[in-house]
């Protein structure tokens, strides 16, 4: 025993060894950003740039269905319908973003992880913090952008107690003169986005089942589009549309349990026959186990306004530990297209059925018209957590394609006959065994940060990580408000022995055009413009530009602290084009510096603190929104 | 000769005494502990006291450093869910316990109280729920948890134990 | 009695028991399964076998004892090394026999079990057993604890694990032991030849409560099995009496919920055993006590005097909510 005691001592003094070779290498970060900045002459150096590859894709590039044409404002964190995050400006561009200069900022005065995009509508940006979840409004049209109302909601603090990776909020949406979004302890707020008086507060769930929120809301046709979080606390995940004018609940759609639940009817077509039956939320489960058993919604949500279909995920079985709830566990795991008026259910398709890894199937699902054979097929682009790149039409649930964009050792493919993943049996976790080498790891090829896609150049920019974990089952126990797990993981870096990639990836040839290394998972959303150039941040603190076409880095910040956001952009008041980020670091990648978590036990924060031991020294936590413009 | 017999039974006997002596730990924890005996109530969080510093109330676990208390405390720390937002003492959802920062004091009295009521920031209260004599078992193993302290009850991993490797890039 | 007509009756006595061993629920000599037999059939051998043997060596022992020391010594001396040879060789060969033997009846009872039989998982916890019925679709999964079902003539296929520590699998009527191992699935196949009930237990030292880590093995008629599983796919029974009423309700806040399950209601604990039908269990507690509402009171007062060191905690309640709370779980058939 002593000898393994000083063992470890050991390691940890190495471990303090090595810092000092980080932080000189951090101190010298800063240095070459400010000399890159101050030449102002032609394009940084390619700091942590890969290799790129051929260049553009094929051809004919894919193009975005469904545009927001304003570009003087951003409503939704995702800008379009389409969940493109891809803006038309181009003042900034490739050759002209290495002049970007900071135009303002803004302390949100939280320390938590700002996952959050700032929404724009009329002079006004709105920003909304992680817990205790305040809605900031900035008056874009005065110098400075001074704070014009804050909108404090009253909140349960305990609701902290059931946020499984950290209490961050993933942003807002705007319509009809009102910003709606989302409290950690389960209610949905309207806001006046003039004054900042509360509409109307709806209860949508309870702290005390584990339920929360995080998800940013959408607003399709007059109806509020909630879902909640707690995968890990055995929550029964719904969506849920309120009214936008009452809050009062129009539907909800449960993810388990019977077809009545699930709003299942005769409409419903699932494309392959594994998810056609009745009652399949029930009899894929062991007993009653459907009614603790996940598929929360607390990604993305997409819209398309001609076939009238919503598309969103739901998240991971519960618990982790298969072992436990033998059976497809449907509709965990899953992705649904609804009709948005009544939440009835038109097709579903399982991305992990029996889900071993907690791969969540929440990702944002971006719809693009693509050629494919010949002809333009409505198709759905989702990069799973399983590290897949999966192309659907979205009409039919059909899986055009799928192929890895992360290294991943759990499945060797997906059989497009049956629809199912080729799962690899010896990655499986079981009780009291330790798997190890299992890749992707918990938080996915992909996590919840959001892609983007530019029509300019028909390539989907993924961030992403690179992660890998061992993992041990172990016996978990229900109890109402507590988490359901039923593993220990550590996590650590993936092949190459960084954390992180960026990728640009062609959805038709269905290769990686060109991505980039970064040394911590990119756990930033990621915005594409029209001036080809592709905005992301990392998790030391870098907001960075890089060529659409080659991958190249044009130019970078170095932020306060490491950047988890999604970044927008937006035509100002004065004519000029600006691009907003709010740094803050966090999340369930930076629950170690946002939580001050112990680096010596690797299994912290769900196995993740094994994988991120280094971030402290990388970085502090801190919100503060960043926006900037050409001189 | 004699003599060299009646050392020999004093030996025997004394062995015999001490005996028990080792037991001692274990079979008091078979049986509840006195918790009774332990105040809980009046413990301050504060370290600032108005006026005069009052004579400190010494609080201890009276399970503090008791072996079986510790890995029966691990074991009920695993079963009402601890280790869900704390892990093995990193944290997560929930604060570390391994390092030398608590927010709502260190001393085991503060722990069980902490566990007993609640905490406002998402720390549950269970009071009535866990009987006082398993929640001085995990106040034991939290106790037990100090990453510079050494461990009174080693946990003894198996080769293939995930707690036995390091986590790092396979091959 | 005088002390002299003491000794052979506290013989016959002895010698009764031992032939009443051989009889019984908990018996290796009285198998009730295919493989069971196969494993008492090579013990009579060995004991038929081994009794000849000791009756041979002991003849001739006294035959030697007795006999005189002839006048040929030389000629004895000839004779001596054929005996020896004859001996050796018929040693041999019953050491053959034997090999033969058992090698063939541990290859059939080793035989895997065929695609119909019956999959069960044990899993040993301290101290009980957890028992599942693995099912396709999912939602026929039966769950239950320290009681098998099977039904006659159709092979089980066990798959043992454990929970903890390292516990073995014993019912003797049916079957040799097999241990469960923390992290490993071991694989037990038997079939009950005939209807009874059996009883088993855990055969390797697992901690305090070891003894009372009991289980027993209803072997029924097909039909019989049937209705029995039916039977425990439906959720719980609803409350009947006000006091039952109670009674959940006093279970589903309580901190009973904290570690076991009723099937139909908010309680989902699954490190203790699921007491959904708990009330047509004929034990508590792992065999340790009947299974009737004086124990079970008695069990959720003060388990530990009952089964000191389980890891069941007392349940501080006021006496009327026990008594209700006992009526509701008792009516869990």
């Amino acid at each position: 025993m002593k000898d393994a005691r000083s063992q470890r001592l050991g390691k940890s003094a190495e471990r303090r060894r090595r810092r000092p070779r980080f932080s000189a290498l951090l101190f010298l970060f800063p240095v070459t950003a400010l000399l890159a900045a101050a030449a102002c002459k032609g394009p940084a150096p390619p700091g942590g740039a890969g290799v790129p590859a051929a260049g553009p894709a094929s051809g004919s590039a894919g193009s975005i269905p469904f545009p927001e044409p304003d570009e003087s404002s951003w409503i939704r964190p995702a800008k379009d319908f389409s969940s493109s995050r891809y803006s038309t400006l181009d003042q900034i561009k490739s050759d002209n973003v290495a002049n970007l200069k900071l135009a303002f900022t803004f302390s949100t005065g939280i320390n938590k992880g700002h996952e959050a995009a700032p929404l724009v509508v009329n002079g006004t940006m709105y920003i909304v913090t992680p817990y205790p979840n305040y809605l900031y409004a900035l008056d874009l049209t005065s110098p400075g952008a001074p704070a014009k109302w804050t909108y404090k909601p009253k909140t349960i603090p305990s609701a902290q107690g059931v946020a499984c990776c950290d209490v961050v909020n993933r942003g807002a949406v705007y319509g009809k003169g009102r910003i709606y979004y989302n409290t950690l302890d389960d209610q949905t707020v309207a806001v006046d986005a003039a004054t900042g008086q509360e509409v109307w507060r709806t209860r949508v769930g309870d702290i005390n089942h584990g339920e929360s929120i995080t998800m940013a809301p959408l607003l399709v046709k007059g109806k509020v589009l909630v879902g909640n979080s707690g995968g890990e606390f055995g929550v029964r995940g719904w969506l849920t549309a309120l009214d936008e004018d009452t809050g009062k609940v129009a539907w909800r759609a449960w993810s388990t349990g019977p077809d009545k639940d699930v709003l299942i009817g005769s409409r419903f077509k699932p494309f392959y026959a594994s998810d056609r039956g009745a009652d399949l939320g029930v009899s894929s489960w062991p007993g009653d186990m459907w009614k603790i058993g996940g598929g929360t919604v607390w990604g993305w949500i997409s819209y398309d306004p001609q076939l009238n279909l919503i598309y969103y995920g739901t998240s991971n079985p519960g618990p982790w530990n298969p072992d436990q709830r033998p059976g497809d566990n449907k509709w965990t795991a899953a992705i649904f297209a609804r009709d948005p008026d009544d939440g009835q259910a038109v097709w579903a398709y399982q991305w992990s059925p029996h889900d071993l890894f907690d791969y969540d199937g929440v990702n944002e699902n971006v719809l693009v018209d693509l050629p494919i054979g010949g002809r333009t097929r409505k198709t759905l682009l989702r990069a799973d957590r399983d590290g897949f790149l999966y192309v659907l039409d979205r009409e039919t649930g059909e899986i055009i394609s799928a192929t890895p964009f992360a290294y991943t050792t759990t499945r060797t493919g997906v059989d497009l006959k049956s629809g199912r993943p080729i799962e690899v049996a010896e990655k499986t976790p079981h009780v009291g065994t330790t798997t190890r080498g299992i890749c992707p790891a918990a938080p996915g090829g992909k996590d919840w940060q959001p892609s983007a896609f530019s029509p300019r150049t028909g390539l989907l920019y993924i961030p992403h990580n690179n992660l890998c974990q061992d993992e041990e089952g172990v016996q978990a126990n229900y109890i109402e408000g507590t988490p359901y797990v039923g593993a220990n993981v550590k996590m650590y870096a993936g092949p190459g022995g960084h954390r992180g990639e960026f990728t640009a990836w062609d959805p038709i040839a269905a290769r990686p055009v060109w991505k980039i290394k970064e040394k911590f998972p990119a756990w930033s959303g990621a915005l594409a413009t029209a001036g080809d150039v592709v905005f992301y941040g990392t998790m030391e603190g870098w907001f960075q530009a890089v060529d659409a076409r080659s991958g190249k880095l044009l130019w970078r910040f170095k932020c306060g602290s490491g950047i988890i956001g999604q970044p927008i952009t937006y035509r100002g008041p004065d004519g000029k084009q600006y691009v907003a980020i709010l740094s803050g670091v966090g999340g369930w990648a930076g629950a170690i510096v946002a939580n001050n978590l112990d680096p010596r036990d690797g299994t912290a924060a769900l196995g993740f603190v094994n994988a991120m031991g280094d971030l402290p020294t990388a970085t502090t936590a801190g919100g503060m929104l960043y926006v900037f413009a050409l001189p | 000769m004699r003599s060299k017999r009646a050392g020999r039974q004093l030996l025997v006997c004394a062995a015999l005494a001490v005996l028990p002596v080792g037991c001692d730990k274990l079979s008091n924890s078979l049986h509840q502990p006195p918790s009774a005996t332990v105040r809980t109530d009046a413990i301050a969080v504060s370290a600032l006291e108005p006026g005069a510093r009052m004579p400190g109330i010494v609080h201890k676990n009276p399970l503090e450093g008791n072996p079986f208390a510790i890995s029966e405390g691990q074991r009920l720390y695993d079963w009402y869910n601890c280790s869900g937002c704390h892990f093995r003492g990193g944290g997560g959802i929930g604060p570390p316990l391994m390092d030398e920062f608590w927010i709502y004091g260190g001393n085991p009295a503060n722990i069980y109280t902490t566990i007993v009521e609640g905490r406002p920031n998402g720390m549950p209260a269970f009071r009535g729920k866990i009987p006082d004599y398993q929640l001085w078992q995990i106040v034991a193993y939290v106790q037990s948890m100090r990453a510079d302290k050494p461990i009174a009850s080693p946990p003894g991993p198996r080769e293939d134990h995930l707690q036995a490797s390091e986590g790092k890039e396979s091959r | 009695m005088s002390r002299r007509s003491g000794l052979p009756a506290a013989a016959a006595a002895l010698l009764c028991a031992a032939l009443s061993g051989c009889r019984g629920i908990q018996s290796s000599l009285d198998p009730a399964g295919r493989e069971a037999a196969k494993i008492s059939g090579l013990w009579w051998l060995f004991f038929y076998v081994c009794t000849a043997v000791f009756v041979l060596v002991l003849a001739f022992l006294f035959y030697g004892v007795f006999r005189r020391r002839s006048e040929d010594a030389l000629g004895a001396r000839e004779r001596g090394k054929t005996y020896v040879a004859i001996g050796a060789g018929a040693t041999a060969a019953i050491l053959l026999l034997f090999l033969v033997v058992s090698v063939s009846a541990g290859r059939e009872i080793a035989e895997p079990a065929g695609p119909d039989a019956l999959k069960v998982q044990v899993i040993g916890h301290q101290w009980w057993w957890e028992v599942r019925y693995p099912a396709s679709p999912a939602n026929r999964t039966v769950v239950t604890a320290n009681e098998i079902h099977v039904p006659v003539g159709r092979p089980v296929f066990l798959e043992l694990l454990s929970g903890d520590v390292i516990h073995s699998f014993w019912a003797p009527n049916l079957h040799g032991k097999k241990d469960l191992i923390p992290g490993r699935i071991n694989s037990h196949a038997f079939t009950a030849k005939k209807a009874g009930v059996f009883r088993g237990q855990c055969a390797e030292f697992c901690g305090l409560q070891h003894a009372h880590m009991a289980f027993t093995i209803f072997a029924e008629t097909p039909e019989r099995y049937s209705a029995w599983y039916e039977k425990q796919l439906a959720p719980a029974a609803e409350p009947s009496t006000p006091s039952q009423e109670r009674g959940r309700q006093v279970f589903v806040s309580n901190s009973c919920v904290f570690c076991h399950a009723i099937q139909g209601t908010p309680a989902f604990g699954q490190v203790a055993p699921d007491l959904t039908h708990v009330g047509g269990r004929g034990t508590l507690a792992a065999g340790s006590v009947a299974n009737n509402p004086g124990n079970l009171a008695g069990w959720i007062a003060d388990p530990q005097s009952i089964k000191p060191g389980n890891h069941m905690p007392p349940m501080l309640m006021a006496p009327e909510d026990l008594l209700a709370v006992t009526d509701y779980l008792e009516s869990l058939k």
